[in-house]
């Protein structure tokens, strides 16, 4: 019986510390743009998805989030064909910035933001 | 460092106790209690002394030993329980006669039928169980490493690489219980064979240096073979736990594990659960090295035993890695999913002349997963690798009685199966893309081998003759790399290849007298290319900067090596062994440059493609010394000193400047790369309180690495001398701590086989000041 005190303590604390991989809230937000923009950004399910966005000022907000495990990637990409729009990509991981970035006036290329969600 | 200071040393810790002795000689006959017919192939030792003898077909024995204070004989043999025997005066001058209990079967006694390890002409090292869970180590390379002339190829936290005097990756056989095959999957070799199993799980270690031991299948320069902790028997049923918790600072972590086992004659179990867990530590200067660890594993095995001498036992291991840093690595282990099944069967005390039959299968199976997500790099492309690595095999062996000796005869088969691939994604690209590369394809390599040995005693010597000869083959899918665009940039559809290897040794040991004895061995040992040399698809796996190619065409290697060793044993003197070794190796398997016009590098940074190739020759040659106080005092000391160079006698080298090729130059007589440099060690200890309480100091004095290799383009390494404590406590049979201080100086320090951290040549330091404690709780 005394064996049986050892062993089961022992076992909790081995399977309870096997955790699972560490989960953390994404957080994609863009702002800036005065007219029309298109966006691809990662999604919760992993998968590259396209939307319009028609803002009214540029303080309009594109917000949206999901729960990411550690290690996966987080992208978001935009461009706008009006020459006087902008535009402004941020991620937030627990509602912290991890990356961000910003142009003007830029019809021909992408504004890309992207990276991995770092393991603690 | 000087190295005559190390000889000097020795010649003054052997000058103390050189005193003459008496020799004694002692004889006696075995026989089973019950039918009381005589016993072969008992194991006669002095306990606590290198002295021990076989008995023949007559169960009788001979054995000459010194002048020894209070001797004890003790048997071992597979089928009967082991008896010590005091001797007195009257034995000495009468004829021994020793009644043995038949036992009941314990699977891990097997390979004590015919000469004993310490019989064997070629050098071997034990590492048992006391030496396991005395060390803070959770890396079992790490616990091969510290063995004399075997170093440790060090690219991260855990999966440290062992070197057997010179000899590398599949140079060096590593397997488990006597013939379990476990393939890596990282093409850096991140997961070796000991990484897969778990340093809790270990009962003991066993490293035959050179291409002696053929039995077990190819060995070109060593074989190190783990046991795990098997089902055992027990004569009535019987339940045990075995708990084991250890923690550090520094490079903080805990390695802990509970095992159950028990059983009674017939049956019998055991299982255990592991966890070890690491994080980052400091190194002797202050700075933070990224080397955490996570693994767990749970292992299971069950014996039956259904008819007398008759054992079959079944073993399950279940382990998984998790988010390992392999700071001197492009990728880090994200994870690592393994399985490995056995299966194996012992007969023992068949009618006639077998000794045993025996048969062991197995399976592995591991999923590897990789990614450079910790690395600069990761913040334009992302890459991940996936590899699925699979060994399946078996041996067959027979041991029996004939031409006054003992014959064993078997055959080994492995299939390997390699298949993977490396999905970069282009991040920073609008549209993210992605595209995938085969890394392996479908690769595949089998080996059937039918193997003989044969020992004899006679007279003063014990020899040994063993051959092999291997069938290879290999073949994979096409080496195909594509561009993204779908154009290729390297193909080879001619990826077969066969080949029929012979290996051959022959060795002996005659025993000069009771304290004396000199062995001479030769061994020619042939080994057909690996999975990485034969079939890998443009990755950086190297030492240095450059995409590395299979090459299907490439032979295999034979390593023709020669042993001779010196042993001297006596009670007053202690013991002292030397050994000499030199290796000629033919088709050595080196590398070389592949023009940019035949293939252009493919990963970012490299300068090149490499080439696996063999080159006409390359030896190698070294000597290990080893010195201990006589057993019988309290106090003991220990000393061991070991050294090993290898040269390529034409060597191309590639010279680089701007990150470019410009032109190549011949080196005659370059260094081999990554072999560890002189190195001694003096351990101190003193038997407190009954021998329950052992302080043990370790001064550890590693020279400088100067003998590089400049094809390789390696680093010198800079010597260093560092102090290690430890105490060991046994409170009872029960209760055990052992807790000690490594590099007690905290002195800043790296291994010359420490790979350089990725994409610098800044050497990866090891830990400074570290405290240890081990607790061993054992029911």
């Amino acid at each position: 019986m005394y064996k049986i005190i050892f062993i089961i303590p022992t076992l909790f604390i081995l399977f309870t510390s096997c955790s699972d991989t560490d989960r953390k809230k994404i957080t994609y937000v863009t702002t800036g743009a005065i007219s029309a923009y298109n966006l691809q950004y990662i999604n919760d399910k992993n998968e590259l998805t396209s939307t319009e966005v028609l803002p009214q000022s540029t303080q309009d907000q594109w917000v949206y989030s999901y729960i990411a495990d550690e290690g996966e990637i987080v992208y978001v990409s935009g461009i706008y064909k009006d020459i006087n729009s902008s535009l402004n990509i941020m991620i937030l991981i627990d509602g912290k910035v991890y990356k961000q970035a910003s142009n003007e006036a830029d019809t021909l290329f992408y504004l890309t933001v992207s990276g991995t969600v770092p393991y603690d | 460092m000087d190295k005559f200071k190390y000889i000097i040393l020795l010649l003054f810790i052997v000058s103390i106790q050189l005193t003459e002795a008496q020799n004694i000689s002692l004889s006696g006959y075995v026989t089973n209690k019950h039918d009381k017919k005589p016993v072969s192939n008992v194991v006669v030792k002095m306990v606590g002394h290198n002295i021990s003898t076989t008995t023949n077909n007559t169960g009788f024995f001979k054995i000459q030993y010194k002048d020894i204070t209070d001797p004890k004989l003790v048997t071992s043999h597979v089928g009967y329980l082991k008896k010590e025997i005091h001797i007195d005066e009257t034995n000495i001058v009468d004829t021994l006669y020793i009644e043995l209990a038949p036992a009941v079967l314990n699977l891990t006694e097997v390979e004590i039928i015919g000469l004993s390890d310490n019989q064997m002409p070629y050098s071997i090292e034990k590492i048992d169980l006391k030496k396991i869970e005395s060390t803070n180590l959770s890396d079992i390379g790490g616990i091969i490493a510290k063995e004399p002339n075997i170093g440790g190829i060090r690219k991260g936290a855990t999966g440290i690489d062992p070197v057997i005097r010179g000899f590398k990756y599949s140079q060096v056989v590593v397997q488990l219980n006597g013939g379990t095959h476990i393939e890596g999957g990282c093409p850096n070799r991140m997961d070796p064979t000991a990484s897969h199993v778990n340093v809790n799980d270990l009962h003991n270690i066993t490293i035959y240096k050179g291409p002696f031991a053929l039995k077990y299948g190819p060995n070109f320069g060593g074989l190190i073979n783990l046991e795990t902790f098997s089902p055992r028997f027990y004569n009535k049923f019987e339940n045990h736990v075995s708990i084991f918790i250890g923690g550090q600072t520094n490079h903080i972590g805990y390695k802990s594990g509970v095992r159950i086992f028990g059983g009674n004659s017939s049956i019998s179990y055991t299982a255990s659960a592991n966890k070890n867990k690491f994080g980052n530590y400091k190194a002797g200067n202050g700075d933070i090295i990224n080397s955490s660890s996570d693994n767990y594993n749970i292992k299971a095995g069950v014996g039956i035993r259904p008819a007398d001498d008759h054992v079959v036992s079944l073993n399950f291991d279940r382990s998984w890695g998790r988010n390992v840093d392999f700071t001197a690595l492009p990728m880090d282990e994200r994870s690592d999913d393994t399985k490995i099944y056995e299966v194996s069967y012992l007969g023992t005390k068949f009618k006639n002349s077998i000794n045993f039959i025996k048969f062991h299968a197995y399976h592995s199976d591991v999923h590897h997963k990789m990614d450079n997500k910790n690395r600069p790099f990761s913040d334009t492309v992302v890459a991940i690798s996936r590899i699925h690595a699979m060994n399946t095999g078996a041996r067959f062996a027979t041991n029996f009685r004939a031409l006054n000796g003992n014959f064993e005869v078997g055959a080994n088969y492995e299939n390997i199966y390699k298949d993977g691939n490396r999905e970069k994604w282009l991040i920073m690209q609008p549209g993210l893309p992605n595209f995938t590369e085969s890394i392996w394809n479908n690769a595949r390599i089998n080996n059937i081998g039918l193997f003989g040995e044969y020992q004899q005693t006679r007279g003063n010597i014990d020899w040994i003759i063993s051959a092999r000869t291997d069938f290879n083959s290999a073949t994979s899918d096409p080496m195909l790399r594509l561009k993204p665009n779908g154009t290729p940039v390297y193909e080879n559809n001619d990826t077969k290849s066969e080949f029929i290897n012979f290996s051959f040794s022959a060795g002996l040991s005659w025993h000069i007298n009771a304290a004396s004895e000199i062995s001479v061995s030769f061994g020619k040992g042939t080994r057909s290319p690996d999975m990485i040399e034969r079939y890998i698809i443009l990755l950086p796996i190297g030492y240095d900067p450059y995409d590395y190619l299979g090459n299907p065409d490439l032979k295999p290697e034979t390593n023709h090596e020669i042993d001779l060793g010196y042993k001297f044993v006596n009670s007053k003197f202690g013991s002292f062994s030397a050994s000499v070794f030199f290796s000629y190796v033919t088709d050595y398997i080196s590398t070389v440059r592949v023009p940019p016009s035949q293939v252009m590098p493919q990963t970012k940074g490299v300068i090149g493609v490499k080439t696996f190739t063999n080159i006409d020759d390359a030896y190698l040659t070294g000597f290990e010394i080893a010195y201990n106080t006589p057993e019988n005092h309290l106090w003991e000391v220990r000393f061991t000193s070991a050294y090993t160079t290898g040269i390529n006698p034409l060597a191309t080298v590639y010279i680089v400047e701007n990150g470019n090729v410009i032109d190549e130059a011949t080196v005659k007589n370059d260094p081999l790369p990554e072999i560890p440099p002189l190195e001694a060690n003096i351990w101190f200890n003193y038997k407190f309180f009954k021998k329950k309480l052992v302080p043990e100091l370790n001064i550890r004095m590693v020279a400088a690495q100067n003998q590089i290799s400049e094809a390789w383009d390696e680093d010198s390494s800079p010597g260093f001398t560092i102090l290690n404590i430890k105490v060991n406590y046994k409170y009872s049979d029960q209760l055990q701590v052992n807790m000690g201080v490594n590099n007690v100086l905290d002195i800043n320090y790296y291994e010359h086989l420490n790979r350089r951290i990725i994409g610098s040549k800044t050497p990866f330091l090891e830990p400074g000041r570290l405290f240890y404690i081990n607790l061993i709780i054992k029911l």
